[in-house]
């Protein structure tokens, strides 16, 4: 993760959890003291409706009274109700009665229980309901809420009872006001509120508590004609807590965009922050960047007295340490370069000079012992002596040229074999034997590097067998249509995989005397040649190396 | 007695009599000559003075779009004055001349009838039998189709039918109004655009200047017809028990109980006798407040809405069941009688409990009653009827699968002013002025 990063994180952290808590804190402390209040306003509204149901109850009472008395004192009511006449006033007296005692239910039944007279249902005279009048009287207070048959259906009432005696007969009052939607709706201040009533056969589950704040008055009820005894209902009020519900999103809201535009600023400010620290850390890890063993001359040079300056200056000793350090390399690596060369020099020289001392121990030998074979054994080996010293001409053309590219020209594989190891081994030290196949392509390189190849890896199969019995064997073979392959194998010591990983390194050998550059060189030599060079070899059963060249015309 | 009692006595008894003597069965065959007059259907309220103005109040709505065939009583009233149809029957169901003035037998069992000479339409036209036919065209195709014309003013309909059905004010000979109000009628009235500044009040003028005085008729409320017999109203139809307990006590007025020309039934899809079956009905007349009484059919036969299948309403099936239905007892919301009769008919315990009684306007009383999606209607229906299947048409078409049960006849009543022109009353209860 980057400075930068890293920075904005920390910001980010330390900014916005701070806020986010003292939001999300703040919420909830306003949802608990709203809520407390919309349970006070709820209650205190259930207190209001117990009063003013009491009020109600109590201005029912003179009203009845009232009508009870001008009953007492109707005679044609007196002769409809005891004598049957005038019928149609008898059935329109509580409807005319009702309105004008301002009552919303009024109901005269005989001592019975018929319906005399009603005045919200005048039809249902002659209907029997006697119960009713018996549990208003029971109901605490007088009073209690009725569902009332009305001929387009039912309604509630708050309803008390009275009674009076015509002559010999008793007759009661029921009569009350409604307890409608309307009268629910003055009762309650606001739109919030909500009063509703719910009788007991009601199945419906009520308000939810967890959308409202809820308290219920209980007050008893009866159903007419269908009671037998008070029932409780129960005035449920209830607080709507959509209100709560929008202020808590709105202050969600606000509080999401004050994170917002804090993030925001928090985001500009730890950018240019981290702007201003990262850059010169930028700059000079950039310098830092630019520097390698071949440009140590990159500045550190730095004013700044806080740790990037000291960091900067740090870096400008430290290169100026590996300027000092590069130097030395350099000198070292120069010097190394010159003894390898030396020591190429000397190997090469060597491998010409051996043929040639062969050649005049032999003449010694001849001159010493058959003098008279001297001149034929000096014509016999003076091709010898002439083909090296012109490979040692070569070679010193070669180095004289600074390994110039070299020439390009056919060469008969076997042609090459056959000279190198007929000059090996002059030398008797191994037993040399050549499998070489015929009809082979030539190959197109300088004769001379591939007489090295050859030269150099039949010269390390024989010193491999380090003066054990054994065999080196130089083939010749095609390696598929085009190629050309050259195995040299010997039955010498072998090599272990670690050694095997080494052989080609320069200047790596296991003979003493060793240089440890004629693998290096065989190498480097085939793939000048583009061909390629393997090896197969096993400690103690020997190696054999594999060099497989493109055909002329490949 | 005095002479203003005997004319009080003359009018109770000829009132009495033309209650007494008006069939309740079926008609009569026609007589192959119209009947010698029907003063026993005159309703004199004593002697009569000349008048150049009588105001007919009514509480009932008139409205022109119902023109030629009335739907209450005020429009009976009014149509019967300003539309006419070939003849028409006395309170005793006798025929009269009406437009048509004669009628005789014609070949192939066919009545022949000659127009009116001075039969004119309002606009001054003269009426011939081509108008007949082209109203008739409007309102009854197949009688129309079967109208054969013979000449100007003579014309021949099949004696299939019952003769006494062209009496029926739905075969008035009418032609469409230019600016689309009142149809064009040939009654003895015709209708004027009335007086903008009161809307509430028609005026027919006559016809012919014989002395007929001019007719307004003022709609007014139920409530202030009292205020109507205050005021100048030589007429007020009306079943308001106030207002006829009010109108008793007037010594200027006689009150006339008209015909029992309605019948309030509860119509109930499906044949479910326990919509009613164990309800006291005869606890009903006291649920209403005007003049009611059980509903009864004194003649031969039963209800003509009882039996509708010879006019090819076959019983159809109940198609929406009782589970589609609302548990109402619905009726026309101006209804305060159907409105009474519903409430009744809850308090009783009809369709158990928790029905209910709905009022509804009477647009969507119609609808309803179409589609029979309530559980029952309470709805009056005309008692006395021309042309049962013609009036069949009137009911839902489900009616023929139906429960109809005659819950009450009602009737209303005619307060005259004493003084007033002489009165008939036809077999329907069709008040007219008649002619001195």
């Amino acid at each position: 993760m980057s400075f930068r990063a890293r920075l904005l994180l920390g910001f980010g952290a330390v900014v916005l959890v701070p806020l986010t808590v003292f939001g999300w804190r703040i919420r909830e402390v306003m949802a608990n003291r709203l809520t407390a209040e919309y349970q006070h306003r709820v209650a205190a509204l259930v207190s209001v409706i117990r009063a003013d149901l009491d009020q109600r109850s109590a201005g029912i009472a003179p009203r009845l009274a009232a009508l009870r008395d001008a009953i007492a004192r109707d005679n044609r009511f007196r002769v409809a109700a005891l004598q049957g006449g005038e019928r149609s006033y008898l059935l329109d007296y509580a409807g005319d009665a009702m309105r004008l005692a301002g009552l919303s239910l009024l109901q005269i039944q005989d001592e019975t229980g018929r319906i005399v007279s009603s005045g919200h249902f005048r039809n249902e005279y002659d209907q029997s309901d006697p119960a009713l009048p018996r549990l208003l009287a029971a109901a605490p207070a007088g009073t209690a809420l009725v569902e009332a048959r009305g001929a387009e259906g039912p309604f509630l009432a708050l309803a008390r009872v009275d009674s009076l005696r015509i002559g010999s007969r008793r007759f009661t009052l029921v009569g009350g006001i409604a307890v409608d939607s309307s009268l629910l709706a003055r009762l309650t201040p606001d739109s919030e509120l909500t009063v509703a009533v719910a009788l007991p056969s009601d199945t419906s589950s009520g308000p939810d508590p967890a959308t409202q704040v809820v308290s219920a008055l209980v007050v008893p009820f009866v159903m007419a004609g269908d009671s037998a005894r008070l029932l409780p209902a129960r005035i449920v009020v209830s607080h709507s807590l959509a209100s709560l519900v929008a202020l808590r999103r709105g202050v969600a809201l606000s509080f999401l965009v004050a994170v917002l535009v804090t993030a925001l600023v928090a985001l500009l400010l730890a950018s240019w922050l981290s702007t201003r620290i990262s850059r010169p850390l930028t700059a000079l890890a950039a310098k830092t960047a630019d520097v390698d063993m071949d440009r140590l001359d990159v500045a550190f040079d730095s004013d700044r007295p806080d740790e990037i300056g000291a960091l900067s200056r740090l870096l400008g000793a430290m290169t100026e340490r590996l300027r000092a350090g590069a130097a030395r390399l350099r000198e070292a690596e120069r010097r190394l370069a010159m003894g390898d060369l030396a020591r190429q020099v000397n190997h090469d020289i060597k491998n010409g000079l051996i043929p040639i001392r062969n050649v005049f121990r032999h003449l010694g030998q001849a001159a010493g012992e058959t003098p008279d074979r001297l001149a034929a054994a000096f014509r016999d080996r003076q091709a010898t002596v002439d083909s090296s010293i012109s490979y040692l001409e070569n070679l010193a053309s070669n180095y004289a040229r600074l390994y110039p590219q070299p020439a390009r020209e056919s060469c008969d594989v076997n042609a090459a074999v056959r000279e190198t190891v007929k000059r090996v081994g002059e030398t008797g030290q191994a037993n040399l034997r050549i499998e070489l196949a015929e009809g082979l392509r030539p190959v197109r390189t300088d004769p001379l590097v591939l007489r090295r190849i050859l030269e150099n890896l039949i010269g390390n199969a024989i010193d491999s067998l380090a003066a054990r019995a054994g065999s080196v064997t130089v083939s010749t073979g095609a390696n598929g249509a085009a190629g050309v392959r050259i195995t040299v194998a010997d039955t010498g010591q072998g090599m272990t995989q670690e050694e095997l990983n080494r052989a080609f390194d320069d200047f790596y050998t296991t003979k003493p005397g060793g240089t440890g550059l004629g693998l290096s060189i065989v190498r480097r030599l085939v793939l000048d040649a583009n061909g390629t060079l393997r090896v197969e070899t096993e400690p103690g059963a020997g190696s054999k190396f594999i060099v497989e060249l493109p055909g002329e015309g490949a | 007695m005095n002479p203003q009692h005997r004319q009080v006595v003359l009018v109770v008894l000829l009132a009495a009599a033309c209650r007494a003597g008006a069939p309740h069965a079926e008609l009569p065959l026609p007589p192959p000559a119209p009947a010698p007059g029907d003063t026993t259907c005159t309703i004199a309220a004593g002697r009569a003075a000349a008048r150049d103005t009588i105001t007919l109040a009514v509480t009932d709505p008139v409205d022109p779009g119902h023109a030629p065939l009335p739907r209450n009583d005020a429009e009976r009233l009014v149509f019967g004055q300003l539309y006419e149809s070939l003849i028409r029957l006395d309170c005793q169901g006798r025929p009269l001349p009406g437009l048509a003035a004669t009628w005789e037998q014609a070949p192939g069992d066919r009545w022949g009838f000659t127009l009116r000479d001075n039969a004119r339409f309002w606009d001054g036209a003269p009426v011939t039998a081509r108008d007949v036919l082209a109203s008739w065209r409007l309102r009854d195709a197949t009688l129309a189709a079967s109208l054969t014309v013979t000449g100007d003013r003579t014309f021949t309909v099949p004696a299939s039918g019952p003769f006494q059905r062209l009496a029926d004010q739905a075969l008035a000979v009418t032609k469409p109004a230019p600016g689309g109000s009142w149809p064009i009628g040939t009654g003895r009235y015709w209708m004027t655009s009335g007086d903008p500044a009161s809307p509430d009040v028609l005026v027919a003028q006559p016809m012919a200047r014989t002395g007929q005085p001019v007719v307004k008729i003022a709609t007014v409320p139920a409530s202030a017809a009292r205020d109507a017999l205050d005021g100048e109203a030589g007429v007020l139809i009306t079943d308001d028990p106030a207002a006829l307990e009010y109108a008793r006590t007037l010594a200027g007025y006689v009150d006339v109980p008209l015909e029992w020309n309605r019948t309030y039934v509860l119509l109930a899809p499906g044949r479910d006798k326990a919509v009613v079956g164990d309800l006291r009905l005869e606890s009903l007349r006291e649920a209403v407040r005007g003049d009611a009484r059980p509903a009864e059919w004194s003649g031969p036969g039963r209800f003509w809405f009882t039996d509708l299948e010879p006019c090819g309403v076959a019983a159809g099936r109940d198609t929406l069941g009782p589970a589609g239905r609302r548990r109402r007892v619905v009726y026309k919301q101006s209804d305060r009688s159907a409105a009474d009769l519903a409430a009744r008919l809850v308090g009783l315990g009809a369709l158990g409990r928790g029905a209910v009684a709905a009022g509804v306007p009477a647009s969507a009383f119609e609808s309803s009653l179409r589609t029979g999606g309530d559980a029952a209607y309470v709805l009056e229906l005309r008692r006395r009827v021309y042309d049962v299947c013609r009036a069949a048409l009137e009911l839902p078409p489900w009616s023929s699968a139906a429960t109809i049960e005659p819950l009450l006849d009602v009737r209303s009543h005619a307060v005259v002013r004493r003084g007033l022109p002489r009165m008939t009353l036809d077999w329907d209860g069709t008040l007219r002025l008649t002619p001195p």
